[in-house]
């Protein structure tokens, strides 16, 4: 009985050996590659740094548009955000590296769609890059427009054109992402309908008058042309 | 092939008796010039309308307008511009001494005008006759408060409309053009590069007194439009001719033809709250804008300025002129889109229409004077500002 028990422990001892000899090239690879990784991040983000810092990339990027990186940037700082992203993508990228040495088969099926899936992250980051870039031009446009126009509610009008276009940019990314895409679709017809319609309210809501003005008849018109206006520009 | 000693375009729609008759007081100057106009086909001549007819029965020194000057709608200020190009086209054609360029409205081409406009250039041998007009006080603001000012500090030539837009102009100065503009690949603007061009090639430039211009009506929604268009090709020459300008040290007077007439001016009060209003907007939303271009010196300014009553309302002429300056300097780094940028200019230039309305407000034609030369003199003193942004922009920042 006693001999069966210790043949049955010397078995188990010697799968869990074997087991944990078959793990060990691939866990030594792991940390190798985790390790390297970490090294290679290290100096590139140094490199792109340095890079950045010498075009004076943060104060570019202010000059851009975009005011708000800067806030959610690591210290205030767009290079910084920049240069650790890519350090964090070059150690994820190492993790992957390591989990693919392990032979066994769901982590190479977890390591080939973590891979497949990198293109819809980019293109998404892509997505939302472009469509930031054009809701601050849009924004501004609207913004300087609708001063010249002398609209009270200039600011009002532009923050609600930046939010639509970053609301459709969002979408896009997700759509990308293919996160949900029913809700997406849902989400995004609700919140794109609703900037337009407090849009449309508060415009019109705030140009009451100028409608009421406008609707008033040719007669004012006539009388209002009367007025001798001095100023002459050219 | 036809040639012609003087051409002559009139963008206002005249018929052809009246522009036979303007041809006819060009012929009396010295010499007997042969004289050529463009006429517009399309003129109130009801008798003329076929082009074919009226080929046969005009007068053999009228030739139509190159179809570019007709055919693109365009804003006013492009249209002007293009009919300067078609101008200085058919003048090197017609291998003509000099051209004359009548781009103001239809009361205003008349033959006393183009006889002022011309004599320097066929009697003198002058190379760019520039107007000077009798002026009310409120009229070409655009023009007296940074183009004819910031002509004189940078090119050193004290001439009042260096855009005319009625000018004469010789066969010296229109073939340079014309070469500029194809080397530019037809991206010119050559009513805004006629004056810088004659002043940094030393040609010799003079005023001619051609009394009241009939301005157009100010269009308040399209004023934006109108300061872009005239200051984009203004800051675009300062970029191609600062080597010239940053050698420029002071200016001088030019030759005067013609007799100067002083227009009676109003002294009533004008209505300035709508142009405050905008730059009120302009300085609670284009905050962010204006902090890239203009130095924290002149927001500071900018804000205590927001605060001033409506009766109170004065823009110091040194801010006024750090703002132009700014803004020039902008355009050259494109710190934001060019469109934006000038775009964003706007409520700053209606707060300077609104000072200017409160100084000159119980001015006569004399007290005007002396506050456009204040501007003019303020211009060249703040020029060390401009060379020092312009050369070292990073380093220089107030």
């Amino acid at each position: 009985m006693w001999q069966q028990v210790k043949q049955a422990l010397a078995q188990s001892t010697e799968r869990f050996l074997t087991r944990f000899a078959d793990l060990l090239p691939g866990t030594a690879a792991l940390v190798v590659a985790v390790l390297i990784s970490i090294v290679l991040g290290f100096i590139v983000a140094a490199i792109v740094r340095r890079l950045l810092t010498s075009m004076q990339f943060d104060q570019r990027l202010t000059q851009w548009g975009f005011h708000s990186s800067a806030e959610w940037s690591p210290l205030k700082s767009p290079t910084l955000l920049v240069s650790r992203a890519i350090a964090a993508l070059i150690v994820i990228a190492g993790f992957l590296i390591g989990i693919a040495a392990f032979d066994a088969e769901w982590t190479s099926l977890l390591a080939r769609s973590i891979f497949d899936y990198i293109p819809n992250i980019l293109g998404a980051g892509l997505v939302l890059l472009v469509g930031s870039v054009i809701a601050r031009y849009i924004s501004r446009s609207v913004l300087i427009g609708a001063v010249n126009l002398n609209l009270h509610y200039a600011r009002l009008l532009s923050v609600g054109v930046r939010w639509l276009v970053m609301v459709l940019a969002v979408a896009m990314a997700l759509e990308h992402l293919r996160i949900a895409p029913g809700i997406v679709e849902l989400a995004f017809g609700i919140l794109f309908g609703g900037i337009v319609l407090a849009l449309a309210l508060a415009v019109g809501l705030g140009s009451k008058d100028l409608v009421t003005k406008s609707l008033a008849g040719d007669a004012q018109k006539a009388s209002a042309e009367k007025v001798e206006e001095p100023f002459r520009h050219i | 092939m036809k040639t012609a000693d003087l051409v002559l375009g009139v963008l206002a729609d005249l018929d052809e008796e009246r522009l036979i008759t303007l041809c006819d007081s060009l012929r009396t100057l010295l010499g007997s010039p042969i004289v050529v106009a463009l006429r517009n086909d399309h003129a109130g001549n009801p008798a003329q309308t076929d082009s074919a007819a009226s080929e046969k029965s005009a007068s053999p020194y009228l030739i139509p307008w190159p179809s570019s000057k007709t055919d693109n709608p365009g804003t006013p200020v492009l249209n002007i511009a293009t009919a300067y190009q078609s101008v200085f086209a058919v003048s090197e054609q017609l291998n003509a001494r000099a051209c004359c360029v009548i781009a103001s409205t239809i009361e205003n081409a008349s033959p006393d005008w183009v006889r002022q406009l011309a004599q320097p250039l066929m009697e003198e041998d002058f190379d760019l006759v520039v107007p000077q007009y009798a002026q009310r006080k409120f009229e070409g603001l655009l023009n007296n408060s940074i183009i004819s000012p910031l002509t004189r500090c940078l090119y050193g030539k004290r001439i009042r409309n260096p855009m005319g837009p009625d000018l004469g102009i010789s066969r010296r100065l229109f073939v340079k053009m014309l070469g500029a503009e194809r080397s530019a690949g037809g991206g010119g603007h050559a009513l805004a590069s006629i004056a810088p061009t004659a002043a940094c090639d030393n040609l010799k430039v003079c005023q001619a007194y051609v009394g009241r211009r009939t301005y157009p009506p100010t269009d308040w929604t399209n004023i934006s439009s109108l300061v872009a268009q005239i200051l984009g090709p203004v800051f675009l020459d300062m970029e191609r001719y600062a080597p010239c300008w940053q050698r420029t040290r002071s200016s001088v007077p030019v030759p005067a033809f013609g007799e100067s007439v002083f227009l009676s001016q109003d002294t009533g009060t004008v209505d300035i709250s709508r142009m405050v209003e905008s730059f009120h907007l302009g300085i609670r939303d284009l905050q962010e804008i204006w902090d890239l271009v203009l130095p924290p010196s002149t927001l500071l300014e900018l804000r205590k300025l927001a605060r001033l009553p409506l009766e109170q309302f004065r823009m110091p002429n040194e801010l006024w002129v750090r703002i132009v300056y700014d803004f020039a300097l902008a355009h050259r780094l494109r710190t934001i889109n060019r469109d934006h940028l000038l775009g964003s200019m706007t409520p700053l230039y209606l707060a300077w229409v609104a000072a200017f309305a409160h100084d000159v407000g119980a001015a006569d034609a004399a007290g005007l004077e002396q506050i456009l030369e204040r501007l003019a003199v303020a211009y060249e003193s703040g020029k060390p500002y401009l060379m020092s942004r312009w050369r070292w922009p990073d380093r220089f920042n107030p």
